[in-house]
């Protein structure tokens, strides 16, 4: 590394008042401090911060260059050493949000833009490949079909309403392509609400249960939506993941319906499904547009059947109440493995 | 010599490369090249490239390489050290690097 500037990195947990002088040198560059960032690569010249650059898991946020510094090599050693960071940590599949005007600049970094919100923002990766590949193993399984659904869930847990949101798409479809959001930042680990989607969609002939992606409602594409309790709402990255499903995931499985379950309760996948009909129907894309067809949710005894209300039952330990509003094989996975007084703790892998 | 995790190796300044390695899917071998002298130098780097994970004898795996104008011997050790962390490699056999 040449002598001119010093890098270093900042865990901005640890070291309160170097976050508070990134947060302040962010502000004067139009940028926001961001909650998650796990660590910060730092420059100074001499005393003066000049540049920095924050990793949040697999991506690269919060990305500074003094004026006076920028076009110069040190913009190139702060990339390069945020993706050390990052290696350093197990993250090799990359993922950054640019303004637009910063588009070509993280292109001569090795970063490949994914979807734009025109004049807003841009989702790029550090791969030119990435994508295309993940698209061509998704074409692998297309189905021969005309009219093709397709559903993404959850499925913390899986329950009732979710296996009639999926027979209703099917019988209203040729091929129905179901996706389990795979990021697992949920209650229920990824590998129990799969195996949950599975069983609980078995009989329905016609359709296709595959695992997410970091495509799809991830950390990288709609951060938003885990964060759901925080009631914290960005339309810009629902309209970031929806592009990409529009752009790349449809077209790869020929999806022309995306099947939604109306929202009574939660303010972020409400949101979500409003914005899907803009950016998945009327939104200028370069690929076709796609139909979202809302279906009411199935109601128990007056009560729309949520996920949410399976969890909150299951913390008092309320099977009696959990047992009309899920399949077999959830009550019996909730009760073997789930019950409030059992000594394993969900959340954690496995 | 088999690529089974990802890996890195190099930096993005001047006159270095960044190169990313990771297992093939359908093991194949993919090599994306990306440099600032493709039109002047493209064949030769390449060729460099070829010849490096030749005679490390891989065969498999997804290469991408974003070159910032290295000279060749920048190259090959970039390209060695990404594939010899992405192998896992413990028993290195020095002379098939040289």
């Amino acid at each position: 590394m040449s002598g001119e500037f010093d890098f270093y990195t900042v865990i901005p947990a640890q070291a309160p008042d170097e976050a508070a002088e990134i947060r302040q040198f962010l502000a004067a560059c139009h940028l926001e401090m961001d909650g998650n960032i796990d660590v910060f690569v730092v420059a100074r010249a001499g005393r003066r911060l000049i540049a920095c650059a924050g990793l949040s898991t697999n991506i690269i946020k919060c990305v500074a260059i003094c004026e006076d510094f920028r076009g110069e090599s040190l913009s190139l050693q702060l990339v390069s050493e945020i993706v050390q960071q990052a290696a350093e940590r197990d993250h090799f599949h990359l993922f950054l949000y640019a303004k637009p005007c910063n588009v070509p600049f993280f292109r001569g970094c090795g970063f490949y833009p994914l979807v734009e919100v025109p004049d807003y923002i841009v989702l790029m990766e550090n791969s030119p490949v990435a994508i295309d590949r993940y698209c061509d193993r998704l074409r692998m399984r297309r189905e021969p079909s005309d009219k093709t659904g397709c559903i993404v869930i959850n499925a913390n847990p899986f329950t009732l309403g979710h296996r009639y949101l999926a027979q209703q798409a099917a019988a209203a479809c040729d091929w129905l392509h179901v996706f389990v959001v795979s990021e697992d930042a949920s209650f229920f680990p990824y590998s129990d609400r799969f195996k949950l989607v599975s069983q609980g969609l078995a009989g329905i002939a016609n359709l296709t249960v595959h695992h997410g992606s970091e495509y799809m409602i991830s950390r990288a594409t709609f951060p938003g939506y885990f964060l759901k309790e925080k009631g914290i709402i960005d339309s810009c990255h629902t309209a970031i993941d929806l592009l990409l499903f529009r752009e790349y995931l449809a077209p790869a499985l020929g999806i022309t319906h995306r099947f939604v379950g109306t929202e009574p309760f939660c303010p972020v996948t409400k949101k979500y499904n409003e914005d899907m009909k803009h950016w998945l129907q009327r939104a200028p894309s370069p690929a076709p547009a796609i139909t979202v067809v809302e279906v009411q949710r199935t109601a128990q005894d007056g009560t729309p059947i949520s996920a949410s209300e399976v969890r909150r039952l299951l913390a008092s330990g309320n099977f009696d109440a959990i047992k009309p509003l899920v399949p077999a094989t959830t009550l019996q996975l909730l009760i073997s493995d789930y019950a409030p007084d059992t000594t394993r703790r969900p959340g954690i892998y496995g | 010599m088999k690529i089974i995790k990802e890996a890195i190796a190099g930096t993005l300044e001047s006159s270095d490369l960044l190169v990313k390695v990771a297992p093939s899917h359908d093991d194949t071998l993919e090599i994306i090249l990306s440099s600032e002298v493709i039109k002047q130098f493209g064949q030769q780097i390449r060729r460099v490239v070829d010849e490096t994970l030749q005679r490390l004898g891989v065969t498999a795996g997804s290469i991408i390489i974003e070159d910032k104008g290295a000279l060749d011997c920048a190259i090959r050790a970039r390209v060695q050290t990404a594939v010899l962390r992405g192998a896992a490699c413990t028993d290195l056999n020095w002379e098939h690097l040289s």
